[in-house]
């Protein structure tokens, strides 16, 4: 397996270098926001803050709540989309 | 199975049923299982990335206290709610509100559709540049077709559309021909139509084709008229006047003056010195001024030296004119300083020869009534300016 967790870090490390990674992370908010996801998970975040008190919210319980919700509230375009640039990219400069 | 393979079918199944594209099928083989479940790795990475920075942004914005800032105000909360009825944009505006709604035209009480009105007016009135193109080209093809003065408001039914190309084609043709008048001047002749009791415009028996005019059949008057502001050279063959404008360059202004000498005897005041700037001068003018000294106009406007003498800046070319003879209607009434300034080119000097005129009221004939009757309420204009 090592040699797949040295396949993944040049991967990971050509992706940070060529600034693929900047551009794809960019492109994913874009499309996000877009699309309607933010202000639903801003949404979710307001029920959150109302529900532990604007005072005390931490940003853990932002986190553990709005994560798995944003996850699986992507929508299949952007998802899709996501993946054939990644896809592309490793076909391009992958060994 | 073994792992890596029942990894690769679940992809594979889940994949396949929305992705169609040949290069968004995962990869195949056991080597592109690692590289497809590295890619889902990488994908995953990015989205959490993005939960993260949101988490990031709204604890910072409830830390700051800048959250809530846009639900402070409950009522205007309601107002400006997002509408999502069918028929109403998001603000609940409806979107083609105007476009069946009428309006009675002021000029000609005629219901127009909304969306259409401002052309509407800009012809109904007369005002605007393509009011003067048309009347133009009405008049060219009055002179053709010898049919009665047609109707405006038929004409404005007409051009209210788009142009035809069969039209277009026609107008393009005879307005070559009147390219070099200025298209005042032909609306100036069409206006006096009520004053004159018959002018070029509205008597088409009297032409034959759009270029010439039959002198033997005009009265004095119009002859007069014409002679102001066009160029009237009488062709030898055709034994009719040149409807061209003072400064066309097929005669000369020996020919026009033989002409002018001719036509009204030896005492024919002299030729207007037709600047084109004049004609285009015009249009500068504030419509309100153009409006007002066509609805007064009678005759081509004579003006005096001195009333030029005493326009304003913008009106000096005026001035370079007055030296050069001018036509002037053998009434006898000639008043003083004869051989004025080119007010009869084109009649049109229309605002700049009456706000000229509007400096010094003299010099009026009887037939001058057109420069005189607009003085008055331009002169306050210009003495409230001065």
């Amino acid at each position: 397996m090592s040699k797949e967790s040295r396949l993944r870090a040049s991967v990971n490390q050509k992706l940070t270098e060529m600034g693929e990674r900047e551009r794809l992370k960019e492109l994913l908010r874009a499309k996000l926001t877009e699309c309607g996801w933010k202000d639903q998970m801003k949404a979710n975040c307001k029920a959150v803050i109302k529900e532990k008190g604007l005072e005390h919210v931490t940003v853990e319980d932002l986190v553990v709540d709005i994560t798995p919700k944003g996850r699986a509230l992507v929508p299949d375009s952007v998802k899709k989309e996501l993946l054939h640039r990644i896809r592309a990219f490793l076909a391009q400069h992958a060994t | 199975m073994t792992g890596p393979a029942s990894y690769y079918l679940a992809i594979k199944i889940s994949n396949t049923e929305f992705q169609m594209k040949m290069e968004d099928m995962p990869l195949s083989g056991p080597d592109n299982t690692r590289l497809e479940a590295l890619v889902h790795d990488i994908y995953s990475e990015l989205v959490e990335d993005a939960c993260l920075g949101l988490c990031f942004e709204v604890h910072r914005a409830v830390k700051q206290g800048y959250f809530f800032l846009d639900e402070t105000d409950q009522e205007s909360m309601k107002e400006f709610e997002i509408v999502d009825q069918p028929g109403v944009d998001i603000f609940g505006q409806v979107y083609n509100q105007w476009k069946n709604k009428e309006c009675e035209c002021p000029n000609c009480k005629r219901l127009i559709a909304a969306s259409r009105f401002a052309p509407h007016l800009e012809k109904c009135l007369g005002m605007g540049r393509n009011s003067s193109r048309i009347a133009n080209r009405r008049l060219a093809s009055n002179n053709n077709m010898s049919k009665s003065e047609s109707d405006q408001e038929d004409n404005d039914d007409l051009n209210d559309n788009d142009w035809s190309y069969g039209a277009e084609k026609k107008a393009k043709k005879r307005k070559s021909d009147k390219n070099q008048n200025s298209p005042r001047r032909s609306k100036s002749l069409k206006h006096k139509n009520g004053e004159l009791g018959s002018s070029v415009s509205s008597e088409p028996y009297k032409f034959n084709y759009n270029t010439g005019i039959s002198y033997e059949t005009l009265g004095p008057d119009e002859v007069r008229s014409l002679l102001t502001t066009q160029c009237g050279v009488i062709s030898e063959h055709t034994k009719k006047m040149c409807t061209r404008s003072q400064r066309c360059p097929q005669h000369t202004d020996e020919q026009r003056r033989a002409v002018r000498v001719f036509l009204l005897g030896p005492s024919a005041p002299a030729l207007p010195d037709a600047d084109a700037v004049v004609e285009s001068d015009s249009f500068d003018i504030p419509d309100g001024q153009t409006l007002m000294s066509r609805l007064q106009w009678e005759d081509s406007p004579d003006i005096s030296p001195t009333d030029s003498a005493s326009s304003k800046a913008s009106t000096n070319h005026s001035d370079s004119r007055r030296p050069k003879k001018k036509k002037r209607p053998s009434l006898g009434l000639n008043s003083g300083g004869g051989g004025g300034g080119g007010g009869g080119s084109g009649g049109l000097a229309g605002g700049s020869s009456s706000s000229s005129s509007s400096q010094s009221n003299i010099n009026l004939s009887t037939k001058k009534k057109r420069p005189k009757l607009s003085a008055p309420s331009i002169s306050s204009i210009y003495d409230d300016l001065n």
